[in-house]
């Protein structure tokens, strides 16, 4: 029982968020490029970028916010580097982010080597990481303040672009001609839509978000920097993405999921459960949360086609046959 | 006399093919001019170039007496043109009212106007009797409903020129009817409309004046008034046609398929298949008419073990066979054409010859122990090239480089060339020039000949009525009538092809 | 046609990227010509270095294979990777256990454990994506860490040494793949990868089989009218690709380290599968493009010693070659002449 209070304690929750913030913001990313019709696997490559720029700036520069600024500059620069490659020199979007992938993570370890004569983790002393959000009047309180402060910026960020997602998709303009790219690219270009356009907007997009996940990374979620920081949490991000079928409010659900899973985890192992199977968890529950809904997904759709189901009436009059 | 449109000399080539040879076309406003050809004259093409979706090589345009050479599709919507494609350009997952505005919506800041953009197609609706359904998403609405909804999206980018391509191919009598109605508002209008088509009795019915086209080269334009269909037929086809064959007498067997009380699922509403029951006797030839998306395709996709069925039977040769796999289904005796011979007829990545020999695969002189005997699969190959008049006579061509008529050849040579009973011949000619549909009918009653039993789905009800001894219609994926052939008339069947008429099976 | 050679488009990448290549060194302050000729001395000079470079192809190539294999049936298996580690572990573990077996049958003990270990653990991912449509990527790739987090577990525990470093005993002498171009670590694994090389490149055409696969690999819809059953095959592609992705972890196992290392991959099968796809399903270019990537690595690692030039900088230019090599040059080139023409 103490130890079940212990792993299931009010913290929780700020664990949670905590967790799910880096993939719920891959996941945004993700989604705004699978709805023009791209599988933007470099997300994980855009992130690490994002993460080593935002935290080599924040030492140097002692604002976070120059930070920011400079990884969304990388991440955008990346996801540009993933457009003209697929889109104009026609390469595969897979073949070109799994690249990416792997080339941000050399980069980063050379980049580290060359500048700071780093290896493995880097920590600066001088980092101005990411600000936290406090309600003043909560503080009093030990579990109000536990629930509802100390958030990180991107923490509270990510649900905001969360919302925002879902009123530009659902609502605009842009978010239409958006949708319409990636479900008819025929139908979208006799509307006058420019499909290359489009796709890559929807990139740079991606960038942006990609290169905020990773400043989220190293001066939020950790103040520090490995080159294999990310490990994961893009294609975590594109599971969410596939679980809700590109709804930008399900696929948060689904982070939030994860992280809960991976935060009640880490707490385990203080209970002698071995640290390899604690770091798996959260990647075996990605795949079973995904293929559930993929399972639930395929019955009802099983059942919106049944010429029996649906049409009940008949059901009665021809058991016998 | 002032046209609207005027083109002249118009030449266009893919590769190595003149699709367009000196094309001529005018258009009066508030005309409905029709353009008319068989499949490959260069009508669809032609109406492409002067929708900025292809560029001539050469030739002129004048609009509104003003000269183009290259535009795109977006200023050719702006110059007031709009298309309407064989091929809707509808997203399925997006709703009616988001069909019609995408690319055009009506927005402040970029968050559009959806009250705005409602009244605006309202305005439409209203005006010209269209019955659409702006919150149905187009999964869930007919074929006719969604012509419809590509006619108002032209109407709503504000198009004066509609260009129709063969609009009716989809369509019941009765919606036909209906789509002329609101063509005839249009024209009332002052809108001018291009009508694409190969249906003479149609053009006959709707157009003012008639441009005849053939092998990409312009023949001449008439007045409606002026002309006969026997002599329209003639100068599209460029020879005298005699499109009926002669119908070989029927001798009737026992009974080889049996389908009671079958229900299948699908996708969409109309199509599912709800309790129905037929038998296809030795000999025959049993034609299932009825509009596209009326259960027709599931109910073959049933028959072959290709979809599920859910409750009822199908016995082959008195054995059941529902919910058996393709391949006991073919070996009972089964061979099928498919109506789409594009993604499931054949496999486009695959040589003549590999399409030629995918259902004899794992037989002896093809194969022996899983490996390929090359050799016997080529000389095969080379036979029923010969025998089936494919062109060019190359097995080793990729098929995908085949015209529509030479493809579908390579789809009857493997599935006759198969030891089978029953022949499931599914939208045959769709898309097929007329040499070869006479062919290919030849082909179909030659098996009806030899005591085997065919069920033939066609949308084309001349098709079913020059080839059938029985036809059944289905409407809806149920059943409206099974009729003799030579009870059958032509007004009864297009009746029940619409819901109209009670069942009489 | 001329824009489907992939044999040109191949010498147009290289030579791009070679000199994007020189682009990247001169930023760093080197020459240019100088590194060039270290890593090539790096990857063929001597027994030693080119002996290396061999024993680096080998998996690669084998990987590149199985992730061929699965892409015929359409399935992206990102998964090699993970494959290859439990294949590495699992024949690890028959090599150093069962050692009273004969020495050949013992060895295609380690060899068929692997496979179907390797087989199995891609088959999850085949299952899904085949029955619930779940994105295979996804998964592969999750998997991946999963597996890799296995492999070291066992090394950690069940399976280690106990010599305080990450490694399970060696195996046993006799299921060893010998070495033949000592000092390097070339082994025989080679003939096994030609090997492998050879029966696929028959498969794949000469039998029923081959054709299948190719079949639904190309267009499903045409092959369930047939009457394939097309899941099955799609789920023996899959088994068939994770399979030979654990022959190279035996491979890497017998061959090379004589036991499991912990962490020994360094994303061999990542580049195995970028080669696969930089070969742009052209069977007959895996050997070429995995012998072009192993070069590169080798080269790398040995001029890294005499340079000073970072072996992550000669990753770097590695991938900065496999996004050059996965575009279209001819189709863009070919497309810029006919602009050129018309206006």
């Amino acid at each position: 029982m103490d130890i079940f209070s212990n792993i299931f304690s009010y913290s929780i929750i700020h664990a949670t968020i905590r967790m799910a913030t880096p993939i719920l913001l891959a996941s945004i990313a993700v989604i705004i490029t699978q709805k023009a019709g791209v599988l933007n696997v470099g997300i994980e490559g855009i992130m690490t970028m994002g993460a080593f720029t935002a935290i080599v700036v924040s030492s140097q520069t002692g604002s976070w916010l120059a930070a920011v600024l400079a990884a969304i500059a990388v991440g955008v620069f990346v996801a540009c580097i993933i457009s003209v490659a697929h889109l104009k020199f026609k390469a595969d979007v897979f073949a070109v982010g799994m690249t990416i992938n792997i080339f941000a993570i050399s980069l980063s370890i050379f980049l580290l080597n060359s500048m700071f004569g780093i290896r493995g983790s880097f920590r600066p002393e001088d980092l101005a990481p990411l600000p936290k959000l406090t309600i003043p009047f909560l503080q009093s309180n030990e579990v109000l303040n536990s629930i509802f402060n100390n958030y990180g910026l991107l923490e509270i960020g990510a649900i905001v672009m969360v919302f925002g997602l879902r009123f530009f998709l659902n609502r605009t303009s842009g978010g239409l001609r958006l949708k319409s790219v990636g479900l008819n690219e025929m139908a979208a270009e006799t509307a006058g839509i420019h499909i290359d356009r489009t796709k890559f907007m929807a990139l740079v997009f991606s960038g942006v978000i990609g290169g905020l996940a990773g400043a989220h990374l190293s001066l939020g979620y950790a103040n520090f920097f490995i080159s294999s920081m990310v490990s994961g949490r893009g294609f975590m991000g594109i599971a969410a993405m596939f679980f809700s079928g590109g709804n930008p409010v399900i696929s948060w659900l689904a982070c939030l999921l994860f992280g809960f899973i991976d935060s009640t985890g880490s707490r385990l192992q203080a209970y002698g459960v071995p640290s390899e199977f604690v770091m798996m968890l959260p990647y075996i529950t990605t795949i079973v949360v995904l293929s559930v809904s993929m399972w639930l997904r395929k019955r009802k759709s099983l059942l919106l086609a049944s010429s029996v189901k649906t049409t009940g009436t008949h059901q009665l009059e021809d058991q016998k046959g | 006399m002032d046209y609207v449109v005027e083109m002249k000399e118009i030449n266009m080539s893919f590769g190595n093919v003149h699709a367009v040879n000196d094309g001529e076309f005018t258009l009066e406003r508030g005309e409905i001019h029709s353009l008319i050809g068989e499949n490959g004259a260069g009508k669809s093409t032609l109406m492409k170039i002067l929708n900025g979706i292809h560029r001539m090589d050469s030739g002129s345009i004048v609009i509104n007496g003003e000269h183009f050479r290259h535009y795109n599709t977006k200023k050719a919507i702006q110059m007031g043109f709009g298309m309407v494609h064989q091929e809707f350009a509808l997203v399925d997952e997006l709703t009616v009212l988001e069909n019609i505005i995408l690319g055009f919506e009506p927005a402040k800041h970029g968050v559009i106007d959806f009250a705005k953009a409602r009244e605006q197609i309202n305005f439409y609706i209203r005006e010209y009797g269209f019955d659409v359904n702006l919150d149905k998403r187009i999964l869930d609405i007919s074929v006719g409903e969604a012509q419809r909804v590509e006619i108002l999206k032209t109407l709503y980018r504000g198009a004066e020129i509609i260009i129709l391509d063969e609009p009716t191919a989809v369509l019941t009598p009765q919606e036909t009817l209906n789509l002329f109605e609101i063509l005839r508002q249009l024209k009332s209008k002052g809108v001018s409309i291009v009508f694409i088509s190969h249906k003479l009795n149609e053009v006959m019915e709707i157009s003012d004046r008639i441009t005849i086209m053939r092998d990409g080269k312009y023949i001449t334009t008439v007045k409606k008034d002026e002309i006969t269909i026997p002599e329209l037929a003639n100068k599209m086809v460029g020879r005298d046609v005699t499109l009926a064959c002669e119908k070989p007498p029927v001798h009737t067997g026992e009974c080889v398929m049996s389908v009671q009380n079958v229900y299948v699922s699908s996708k969409r509403e109309l199509s599912k298949i709800k309790n129905v029951s037929f038998d296809l006797f030795q000999g025959e030839i049993l034609g299932i008419a009825g509009v596209d998306g009326n259960g027709q395709n599931e109910l073959v996709e049933a028959i072959m073990g290709l979809r599920e069925v859910e409750q009822g039977s199908i016995l082959i040769k008195g054995q059941p066979m529902q919910n058996q796999s393709v391949l006991d289904i073919r070996n009972t005796g089964v061979a099928y054409i498919p109506d789409d011979r594009n993604t499931r007829g054949l496999n486009k990545k695959f040589s003549i010859m590999e399409n030629l020999i995918a259902n004899h695969l794992g037989k002896i002189p093809f194969s022996k122990y899983g490996i390929l005997n090359k050799k016997n699969a080529d000389d095969y190959s080379k036979d029923l090239v010969e025998k089936y008049d494919v062109r060019p006579r190359d097995p080793s061509l990729n098929v995908g480089n085949l015209s529509g008529g030479n493809a579908q050849k390579v789809v009857f040579a493997r599935e006759i060339e198969a030891d089978f009973d029953i022949f499931i011949a599914a939208q045959p000619t769709r898309g097929v020039d007329i040499g070869s549909i006479e062919n290919i009918h030849k082909l179909i009653n030659e098996i009806k000949l030899q005591g085997k039993s065919v069920l033939l789905v066609s949308a084309e009800l001349e098709e079913i009525f020059a080839l059938s001894d029985r036809i059944m219609v289905m409407y809806e994926g149920e059943i409206a009538g099974i009729v003799r052939a030579e009870d059958a008339e032509i007004n009864r069947i297009g009746l029940l092809m619409t819901g109209g008429g009670t069942s009489a099976s | 046609m001329l824009h489907k050679n992939t044999y040109l488009n191949t010498i147009f990448s290289v030579a791009i990227a070679f000199l994007v290549g020189v682009v990247l060194i001169l930023a760093i302050g080197q020459n240019p010509i100088e590194v060039y000729g270290e890593l090539f001395k790096g990857a063929f000079k001597g027994s030693l270095n080119f002996g290396g470079t061999l024993e680096k192809f080998v998996p690669i190539f084998i990987t590149a294979i199985a992730f061929y294999i699965a892409s015929v049936v359409k399935l992206f298996n990102v998964g090699v990777e993970g494959q290859m580690y439990l294949g590495a572990v699992v024949s690890a573990w028959v090599g150093f256990s069962f050692v009273n077996l004969p020495g050949p049958l013992h060895m295609l003990l380690c060899f068929v454990c692997a496979i179907v270990v390797g087989g199995a653990w891609a088959l999850i991912s085949g299952i899904l994506a085949v029955r619930l449509n779940v994105n295979e990527i996804c998964t592969t790739i999750l998997l991946n860490y999963v597996a890799i987090l296995i492999t070291s577990y066992l090394v950690n525990g069940p399976l280690s040494a106990k010599t305080g470093i990450s490694t399970t005993p060696n195996v046993a002498d006799s299921v060893i793949l010998p070495w033949f171009m000592s000092p390097s670590r070339a082994n025989t694994g080679l003939f096994i990868a030609i090997g492998i090389f050879v029966l696929f490149a028959w498969i794949l055409s000469r039998t029923t089989f081959g054709y299948k696969l190719r079949s639904i690999g190309s267009n499903k819809e045409f092959s369930n009218y047939i009457g394939m059953k097309s899941d099955r095959l799609i789920l023996t592609g899959m088994f068939l690709s994770g399979g030979i992705a654990a022959i190279a972890g035996a491979i890497q196992v017998l061959g090379v380290h004589h036991a499991f290392l912990n962490g020994f991959s360094s994303e061999i099968g990542f580049y195995g599968m970028l080669a696969a796809l930089i070969s742009k399903g052209n069977f007959k270019m895996l050997p070429v493009m995995s012998f072009l990537l192993a070069l590169l690595r080798n080269g790398a690692l040995n001029m890294q010693r005499f340079t000073g030039i970072e072996a992550s900088l000669v990753d770097i230019i590695i991938t900065v070659f496999i996004l050059i090599a996965s575009m279209d040059w001819i189709l863009v080139l070919f497309r810029e002449r006919k602009k050129v023409r018309v206006q």
